[in-house]
């Protein structure tokens, strides 16, 4: 299990750091544009299977390169950097467009919005590539969007991987659900124990 | 019970005005989409359904996703049959409706009522297709009204390249005697859902048919939604209860019936050794579920010869076995009372165990115990002023307390 990066790794273990993975909402994740659907959950492993896809991988429709995909995290993260195997034949993407914590975004929206950060991949077949972030932007990712317009003249856009190096906070992003405002108090909202009791203070 | 946002496209162009569908093609398809409004938000009170015109002066939307039936129903009212059906804008318009929908988590479809003939080619349907299908948009096409065989195809390549893993369908209804809401009712636009839709689809075809309300529990969902979803709830609530109880039913029973196979083989062993072995009731007061299998043997093969009363029952068995023996009995109903691990049957126990003649009894049906051994004599003795002095204990308070 060597690791082709140019560190030594003896000083630590090149999984941990990789292990992302393991606070994806892999129940939440989702994909435009998938041949197969749900296919792209296959797509989230640990560092040493990076290779190994052996249980699907990710592929677009016939004659359309684009991807969507969507991935929500179980708590926030701050995240480092990113890596993608991609497939043989010019089917690997070639550029890749990130959002964070937005719902719901589709190709229109995709094409139409400036990405938080952007980067030209190359063929990274052997998954030793790793595209850093500006990680002053990504400190606190609740969920996020990866956006593949096009890749190196396939027919389609395979994916066998995508790692996520960075650490994990135990803090989550709270949507505000329900609250209600008041526009004029309502006095008897209000009612102190002095009131309800008997005493000398008041609620004007 | 699909999380779903439907957009209903309806096309009210002149070709509606033909009678071909009782009462004219317009009405049959109103009701249809009554129907199918009524359907989506019962199968899931969270669905929101929206509706659109196509044709008249332009692709018009008439409600946007909205849960809200009524609002949905009234907005059918007042509509006028002219123009010309726009397909492709009425599509696109759709699916623009679905992105902005307000819960991002439902799933997007699209029902189109092609009544009127299809003017734009098959490339370009097919190129809208493909765009639904690439926003996992699903489409339902109903092709009713104008048939020709170009219209058809179109519809077919349309649906070709939306369709994702059976996730969309089309429907072809020839004019008939039969409405065109009955004829939907029976296809997956309706039962795609699953449970929910057929549910009320069934619902509504038995009224349909039957005439008065063959509604599910007698309550028209339409006029009392509250109380049809409160029966409906009650009645699977009951059912899982049901089903519950029967499962618990079945346990009880089989354990039952390895209980009473245990106090038949006990039963035929007593039946057996009536008077000489009493060391039975030591063993099984011990604990029932010790020695199994062989005495279970012995008992089902007793049981069979055997033309006593070695039936199920157990207490009345057991009483008229041991008829003879005052001591057996009372020790059959103490393992009988066993199997509860009551506290009293520790004290009755206790009692008995200090009840000389008793324990005499049992000792003289041990093998190898002879009563008249010094060391048992010893141990009786000790065993018989233990109680005595309890006895005088318990008395001597008593008698303080009544000075």
């Amino acid at each position: 299990m060597a690791c082709l990066h140019d560190h030594n790794c003896e000083e630590h273990d090149c999984s941990s750091d990789w292990s992302l993975y393991k606070h994806i909402d892999l129940s939440k994740v989702s994909a435009l544009n998938e041949a197969v659907s749900g296919s792209v959950k296959s797509v989230f492993r640990a560092w040493e299977q990076r290779l190994n896809s052996s249980e699907g991988y990710l592929e677009s429709n016939e004659g359309d390169p684009e991807l969507i995909v969507f991935i929500p995290f179980t708590s926030d993260v701050k995240l480092k950097s990113i890596s993608i195997v991609g497939g043989v034949d010019g089917t690997s993407p070639a550029k890749m467009r990130a959002f964070i914590n937005r719902d719901g975004i589709d190709f229109s929206d995709a094409q139409n919005m400036q990405p938080v950060q952007e980067w030209d991949l190359v063929e990274n077949l052997q998954g030793v590539l790793e595209y850093q972030t500006r990680y002053s932007r990504f400190q606190s990712v609740g969920n996020i969007t990866l956006h593949f317009p096009d890749n190196f003249g396939g027919d389609t856009t395979q994916i066998h991987y995508i790692g996520l190096k960075g650490e994990a906070t135990q803090l989550k992003r709270d949507v505000v659900a329900t609250i209600v405002y008041e526009l004029m108090p309502n006095p008897s909202d209000h009612k102190t124990r002095a009131e309800t009791g008997g005493g000398l203070s008041q609620v004007e | 019970m699909v999380l779903e946002a439907t957009m209903i496209c309806i096309d009210n162009s002149e070709w509606m005005r033909n009678g071909d569908y009782s009462p004219n093609r317009f009405q049959a398809q109103a009701d249809a989409v009554n129907l199918i409004c009524g359907a989506k938000t019962q199968s899931n009170p969270e669905n929101t359904v929206g509706i659109l015109t196509m044709a008249g002066k332009g692709v018009r939307v008439l409600v946007t996703p909205t849960s809200d039936l009524g609002k949905i129903l009234a907005c059918m009212h007042g509509l006028e049959i002219g123009g010309e059906m726009n397909l492709a804008a009425g599509i696109q318009v759709a699916q623009l409706a679905l992105k902005h929908r307000q819960n991002k988590k439902q799933q997007q479809r699209i029902i189109v009522f092609a009544g009127s003939p299809v003017k734009y080619d098959k490339k370009v349907l097919e190129l809208i297709g493909r765009k639904l299908k690439k926003n996992s948009v699903a489409l339902d096409i109903v092709n009713f009204g104008e048939e020709d065989q170009e219209k058809s195809e179109k519809l077919e390549a349309l649906l070709a390249a939306v369709n994702n893993n059976d996730s969309s369908h089309i429907v072809h209804v020839p004019p008939g005697p039969s409405a065109l809401s009955d004829v939907l009712i029976s296809t997956p636009i309706f039962t795609g859902d699953g449970e929910g839709g057929s549910g009320f689809a069934a619902a509504a075809a038995a009224a349909a048919a039957g005439g008065v309300s063959g509604f599910e529990f007698g309550v028209d969902p339409n006029l009392d939604p509250e109380l049809a979803l409160a029966l409906r709830v009650s009645m699977e609530e009951e059912r899982a209860r049901q089903e519950a109880a029967a499962k618990k039913a079945a346990e009880e029973a089989s354990k039952q019936e390895k209980g009473e196979q245990q106090s038949t083989s006990q039963d035929a062993t007593m039946t057996d050794n009536v008077n000489a072995d009493t060391s039975e009731p030591e063993k099984k007061t011990n604990d029932l579920m010790d020695d199994e299998n062989a005495l279970l043997q012995q008992a089902l093969a007793m049981s069979m010869d055997d033309s006593s009363s070695t039936v199920a029952v157990r207490d009345t068995d057991m009483s008229d076995a041991s008829a003879d023996d005052h001591d057996l009995q009372l020790a059959l109903q103490l393992s009988v009372q066993d199997g509860a691990a009551d506290q009293s049957n520790q004290t009755d126990m206790n009692k008995l165990l200090a009840d000389q003649s008793f324990v005499s009894s049992i000792l003289a049906s041990l093998p190898g115990v002879d009563p008249n051994d010094p060391h048992v004599k010893d141990l009786l003795a000790s065993m018989q002023s233990q109680s005595e002095q309890n006895k005088e204990e318990d008395k001597a308070p008593k008698e303080e307390e009544k000075k």
